[in-house]
Formats: C-alpha cells, structure tokens, sequence
C-alpha cells in the first residue's frame, strides 16, 4: 500500500519539481555569477563583489543610455500598439461581419511569419525611407510586432461584453465617442491594460529584427547585450540579468497581490 | 391625432422578409403589446422603432415627422432589453442617471431625478449596489428606471419578464401597470406570452409570418378572433369541422349537432360550406341543455386534476376530440368510459371561414 502510495502520488510531485528546478535554477546561476570578483564570467573565487554592478550606472559603459533607450521605445511601442489594438478590436467587435476575421488574421501575421523573415524585408523597406538606425524605424517595426498581443488580450475582454450595452447607452442618448468612453474602455480596463504590458515587454527584449534595423545611433539593450556577448564574456551581463529578474519577480508578486486584494473587494 | 404612425413597413434580410405590410398607429398614454410567437417579426417592429434596424421599405412617424431614419439616440425613446443589458461598471444610480448626464443636466437636478426614479421602482436603499449584487427582479427595476429616467416620449420592451420564473413575473406585470398608469409613458411591449399581453394590454398587435394578422383589445381579441391563428394562439381552444346546413344558412352543423350562426356579413358562404368552429374549454358545461342551449353526447376519455379546475378530454359523437375545463364539484360526473351530456351557450361558440392553412 505504501509502495502504491509513493508510486501515484510521490513519483509525480518529485517529477514536477525535478521540472520546476530544471526551468528556474539555470535562471538563478546569473545571481552567483553576477558577484564574482573576476572579470570574466564565473563564479565568485576569493569573495564577492559589486563592482559589475556599479558598471551597470556608469554612463561611459552604456548600459545605461541602452536601458533608457529601450525603455523609451518600449513605452513609446506600449502606447501606439494599445491605441490602435483597442480601436482595431473595439471596431471589429461592434461591427461585426466578414471582414473583421480577415483583418485579424491580417493582423495576427507577425506572430506568423518567422521574425527573421519579417527582418530582412523591412531592412528592405526601412533602406528605401531611410529609417534604419532610427527610432521611428524601431518603434514601428516593434508596434507591428506588439500588435497581435494587444488586439488578442483586448479582444478577450471584448468577448465577454454584452452587444447590448451599446444598444442601451444609444437609446439612453449616447453618441458613439461617449459609448466609447463611458461604456466600451470601462469595462475593457484589464484587457488593455495587459496589451500594454504585452506590448512594451515584447520591445523590451525584442533582438531578432532590432539587429537587423538598427546601427550606432539607436542601441536598445538586448543589442548592447548581444555586442557585449560578441567581444567579451563581461559579468556586467550577469548583473543586468539580475536586475531584470529581480524586477520581473517583483512585478509578478505585485500584481499577484492586486488580484488577491480585487477579488477579495468582490466577494 | 396619434403619437407613433407605423405605414406600410417591412424589413427583408437578403432574401427573407422578417416584415411586410406592418401598418400601426398608438395613442399617447396606450400600453400596446405586439404578441406573435417567435420569429413572427416582433421585435424586429421594435428594433426598427427604436432604430437599431433600418426598415427596407415603409415610414415611422413620431407626431407626424418622419422619424424612420433617425439615430436611435435623437429619437429619445426608452428601451428595456431583455436580460436588462445594465452597465456591469456602474452602480445603480449611475445606471440611471447615465442618460441624465449625456443630457448634461446640473448634478443637484440629476440627483434629484435618481432619487424619483428609485422610490418609483422601489430601490431607494441599493443605489450603490452594483448590477451583479443585485437578484433578477432588482436588475428589472433599475432597467426600467434608467429607462424611464430622462423622460422619454415612448418606452419600448422587448420581452422583459422572460428571464424571471412565474411568481416575479406575475408581480412585474402589475408593477409595469403601475408604472404605465403613474407615469402616463406610452408602452410598446413585446412579449410572446399571450397571458402576459392580455393582463397587460390596451391593445394587443398579433404577429405571424411577418405581418400583423389581427390588432384588438384584448377582451375582443379573445372572444371574436376573426382568424383562426388568433383563435388558436390566444388562450386555450377547441377547433372543430363543420358545415353551413344544406337546407339553411343560418344554421352550422358540427360535432354532431346544429346550432344558429348567422353568415357573417362581407363573407361569402353559402349552404354546404364547410367552416371552422371553435368553443373555449371553460365554455363547455355538463348536464342537459336548456332551451336556450346546445346540448350533445360525448365519451369521456381522460378527466386531470389542474388546481383550481377539471380538465376534461371529451370525445364527441363524430369522433372529434375537445377539451373542457370544469370545476372540481361540476366534474364529479365525468369519469372516465362514461358518456355524458354536456351543453354549450351558442354565444359561446365560433365560426371561422375554413382555411387551408393555419395563416
């Protein structure tokens, strides 16, 4: 009986956390690895230091002008890609129709389509307008990027709206800007909320077609990464890696204490 | 003259006409229900009203101006959907003052206004509620009352009490009566529930295959439907086959009897016609017949107790089969195998021109 027990119930749990480790603790190697006293990568040897972490805010080293970058276009993608995800699928789903299907698809492409494919026709294109190397050229290549996200988060928050609402605010006196705003985006909150944040994380660490389309001007932190990988192995690398755990975690914990406090506000 | 002229109206989908030939008129203050069972064109006349269809052909006037192509948010009509369709985002009061503001009105006039609106329905103490805290008949309430809120000329409802079970809605409908009478709002009301509509109603339009197939008050409607789909779909009926008498006109023969029935004028019968007849359950009597009455022979075949009344399934003399519905103590008689002499009121009884089909 205790052999079953072991066998139906302990072998799977120690399978899952066997998976779980083999997921998280090559992720947790960057820590360790970020303290060392070398400069090269590896693990600390006679002590730990900070000093890869202290090169992460000199300016001279680039890492910072490259996290500012990045954050900028990130935030700039984040608000175009929602903009035009929201009223692409807000349209659509008060249309209704044949067409709103095709354009999904349409839309849904670059999710499709091999980013390295999608790279070289717009290093194409972006020579012909003179866009490579520049921030409009990279902002607008990552919103065609972002876009399936946005418009797929905020269409399953559409999905669950009743067609009616928008019958109801008309025929209380509504014009279609006001139904917009005080009935639509009301109750799509979370839906476009989590687009954005879709969207700025998938200019966050974009690199494939960044690679591509950018030179010296524009150098967003995943190229700075990727150069630094190409001349040296600098732990400064590790340390950025540990900052962008440490701020994903506490993201992830942060919201997961949003929720709780929602739902308990619910009931 | 009237408030809502409806002329010759009529919708079609591609190939399919979901309305043809609709021509109504409704009086300031009526409380009219367009009854007709699904897909009979129905609410299709309600969402043309309230202009979220575009009729294919025809005029709605609104004291006399033409109103058919009008947005549905200049026509200022009120509309209570059916599921209610509430802001899920917005508390009760702001459910209802949410036409208010769109009208730009100050805030201690919309509050005033809330504050009406909620002592009508009798919410007072949920205006922060929001839609989902609140139970089915709750959520009516506040859709009425948004609905009524900035004072529309007519309110429209499409099957309101649907989604209810019956004890609410038999409450609801005499809220919605008291709310029509207090606030003197012309109703239009679309139901498929011929109880409903004749509890309720001033009027009654019946809808069929897309078209009006008869408009009445109520009571007439029952008692003198001219066509055998009203016959049938307004309470309980028995039809049954007969003829004119071949040796006179003013005389039917039916389920083995003959009764007196003038020709109705306009109508051309003559002697040997064959004709629909048809007598209401409740208007079939046992025992012998007086002079006055009809009396005839028939089989008891099945005798269910439904509450309040005996429901009796007869089986006349030629084979036809009808229903009666009798009191507890008049039907101690009808047992089962047993015939029995059973008598009706002539006045009672109806005379349909035979038709082919039940349109």
């Amino acid at each position: 009986m205790r052999l079953r027990r072991i066998i139906e119930v302990g072998l799977p749990r120690l399978l899952a956390w066997c998976l779980l480790g083999f997921l998280f603790v090559p992720i947790l190697v960057v820590i360790p690895v970020a303290l060392t006293d070398r400069d090269y990568l590896s693990l600390p040897q006679d002590g730990i230091s900070m000093e890869h972490f202290a090169a992460l805010t000199d300016w001279s080293k680039g890492w910072l002008p490259s996290m500012l970058t990045s954050a900028g276009i990130a935030l700039a993608c984040a608000a175009i890609a929602t903009a035009l995800g929201v009223a692409f699928a807000v349209g659509a789903w008060a249309a209704g129709g044949w067409w709103p299907s095709l354009m999904r698809i349409l839309l849904l492409s670059p999710m499709i389509v091999p980013p390295i494919i999608y790279a070289v026709g717009m290093v194409k294109l972006w020579a012909r307008l003179s866009l490579l190397d520049s921030y409009t050229g990279v902002v607008l290549v990552h919103v065609v990027l972002a876009l399936p996200l946005t418009v797929l988060a905020i269409g399953a928050s559409l999905s669950n709206l009743d067609q009616r609402l928008v019958q109801a605010a008309r025929s209380l006196g509504a014009r279609p800007m006001t139904v917009f705003g005080k009935v639509i985006l009301p109750n799509i909150v979370p839906g476009v909320a989590a687009g954005a944040l879709l969207a700025f994380v998938a200019s966050w660490d974009e690199i494939t077609v960044t690679l591509f389309i950018t030179g010296r001007a524009v150098v967003t932190l995943p190229r700075r990464i990727w150069t630094s990988i190409q001349d040296a192995v600098d732990p400064a690398l590790a340390a950025i890696a540990t900052v962008l755990l440490v701020v994903t975690v506490l993201a992830l914990v942060a919201r997961a204490l949003i929720e709780r406090r929602q739902r308990q506000r619910k009931f | 003259m009237a408030l809502l002229v409806i002329d010759d109206l009529e919708k079609t989908y591609d190939k399919v006409t979901a309305l043809t030939g609709i021509d109504l008129s409704v009086e300031a203050g009526e409380f009219v229900t367009l009854l007709g069972p699904s897909g009979s064109g129905k609410t299709t006349l309600l969402m043309s009203l309230a202009g979220f269809t575009t009729p294919s052909k025809g005029t709605i006037r609104l004291d006399g101006k033409d109103i058919t192509h009008v947005d549905p948010e200049d026509r200022n009509f009120g509309f209570v959907f059916q599921g209610y369709a509430l802001f899920p985002h917005l508390s009760v009061a702001n459910n209802i003052a949410f036409s208010l503001r769109v009208r730009k009105w100050e805030k201690p006039k919309i509050a005033a206004r809330v504050a009406e609106m909620l002592s009508l329905v009798g919410l007072d103490n949920l205006a922060e509620r929001k839609p989902r805290e609140l139970s089915g008949g709750q959520q009516q309430r506040v859709a009425i009352a948004r609905a009524l809120a900035f004072g529309p000329r007519i309110l429209l409802l499409d099957e309101p009490l649907s989604a209810l079970d019956r004890m609410l809605r038999e409450s609801m409908q005499k809220e919605l009566k008291r709310l029509h009478r207090e606030t003197g709002v012309t109703f239009v009301y679309v139901t498929h529930d011929q109880e409903e509509a004749i509890a309720m109603s001033d009027r009654i339009a019946v809808f069929n295959h897309g078209r009006i197939v008869e408009i009445g008050l109520p009571r007439d409607l029952y008692k003198k439907p001219s066509t055998r789909f009203v016959a049938g779909f307004l309470g309980e009926n028995n039809f049954l086959s007969g003829h004119r008498a071949d040796d006179d006109e003013t005389m039917v023969e039916a389920f083995g009897t003959r009764f007196g029935s003038a020709p109705v004028k306009g109508r051309r019968e003559r002697p040997g016609d064959t004709l629909t007849v048809w007598v209401r359950p409740e208007d079939i009597r046992i025992g012998q017949a007086t002079d006055d009455e009809i009396g005839f022979r028939a089989t008891v075949v099945e005798n269910s107790f439904v509450g309040a009344l005996e429901r009796i399934l007869l089986k006349t003399a030629t084979g036809e089969q009808m229903v009666a519905t009798l009191r507890s103590e008049a039907a101690v008689a009808a047992v089962p195998g047993q015939v029995i002499d059973c008598r009706i009121d002539p006045s009672a009884i109806g005379v349909l021109p035979n038709e082919t089909r039940g349109s």
